[in-house]
């Protein structure tokens, strides 16, 4: 299950739910995408404080977003995965993209580093 | 504690939660940590939606067939299809090597199931299918293993 939240300054919030593996990301990837290519996206931030398991297809959901992003110089972030799904991010070379804090600091992170450009 | 099962589906992608959850019913009996848990339910997502997928292509009629074996506190599996088969099996097993990266596969299944697993080994005949075979142990029961 995932939740898309576009907030005013250009920020996703993807929040995803419940067991993210081939099907369930092959259900979502149109719905977060087309989002993205709505209008001023900056950044996605993935919410995954409540996804109970992911495998390797959460990878390639969140590199495909990050394709789409890069026209756009978006950012992302990772937010709260649990240590399993971490190690799985590391062994994929988006460990710095996770971050274990709040979603208002995230976006606080994400202004930030727009503001400073 | 001794126990055997196999469980064989048709490959469509719904079966890829079928496996993970039946095969989480059989090794809770062992007292697993919650990290041993969701590292298991890992590498058997990875091994059958690869079989699914890249061994059958989702058509709904081939079967994937998953056995296990547990003695004491080690699970001894086998994930096995009859589909396609791996081409090269060294260059398949390298971090994001992926045939199918228009699909977003990431190419990392591979290296996750080898992290993971104890003992992973791959058999492939182009043609006639794919084994993948793997061990792990679960820790001995602890208080702090129950804790976590
Ligand atoms: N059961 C299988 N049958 C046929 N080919 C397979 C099988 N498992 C893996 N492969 C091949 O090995 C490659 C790498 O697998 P993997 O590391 O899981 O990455 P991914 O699934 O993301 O492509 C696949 O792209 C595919 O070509
Ligand atoms: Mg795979």
């Amino acid at each position: 299950m995932a939740d898309i939240e576009i907030i005013d300054n250009g920020i996703i919030i993807a929040t995803l739910r419940g067991e993210l593996d081939n099907h369930e990301a092959n259900r979502i990837r149109s719905h977060i995408s087309s989002s993205i290519f709505t209008g001023q996206v900056r950044a996605v931030i993935w919410n995954l404080e409540g996804l109970g398991f992911m495998d390797s297809a959460g990878i390639g959901l969140i590199l495909g977003r990050m394709r789409d992003l890069a026209p756009l110089e978006g950012e992302t972030l990772i937010l709260n995965p649990s240590s399993t799904m971490e190690k799985i991010f590391n062994f994929s070379g988006l460990g710095p993209n996770i971050r274990h804090c709040t979603i208002d600091m995230a976006i606080r992170e994400i202004g930030g580093v727009l503001h400073e450009q | 504690m001794n126990n055997e099962m196999t469980l064989s589906f048709v490959a469509i992608e719904e079966n890829e939660a079928l496996a993970r959850m039946a095969m989480t019913c059989f090794i809770t009996p062992l007292d697993p940590t919650i990290e041993e848990i969701s590292e298991f339910k890992t590498i058997v997502s990875e091994a059958v939606t690869n079989a699914i997928l890249h061994g059958y292509e989702c058509d709904g009629t081939s079967i994937v067939t998953v056995h296990a074996l547990i003695e004491g506190n080690k699970i001894s599996m086998t994930v096995s299809d009859e589909g396609a088969g791996i081409f090269d099996v060294e260059q398949a097993m390298e971090p994001m090597f992926t045939t199918r990266p228009f699909m977003e596969r990431s190419g990392m299944g591979f290296t996750i199931m080898e992290s993971f697993a104890d003992n992973l080994s791959v058999e492939s005949v182009i043609g006639n299918g794919t084994v993948v075979k793997f061990e792990k142990t679960f820790s001995p029961v602890t208080e702090v293993s129950r804790m976590r």
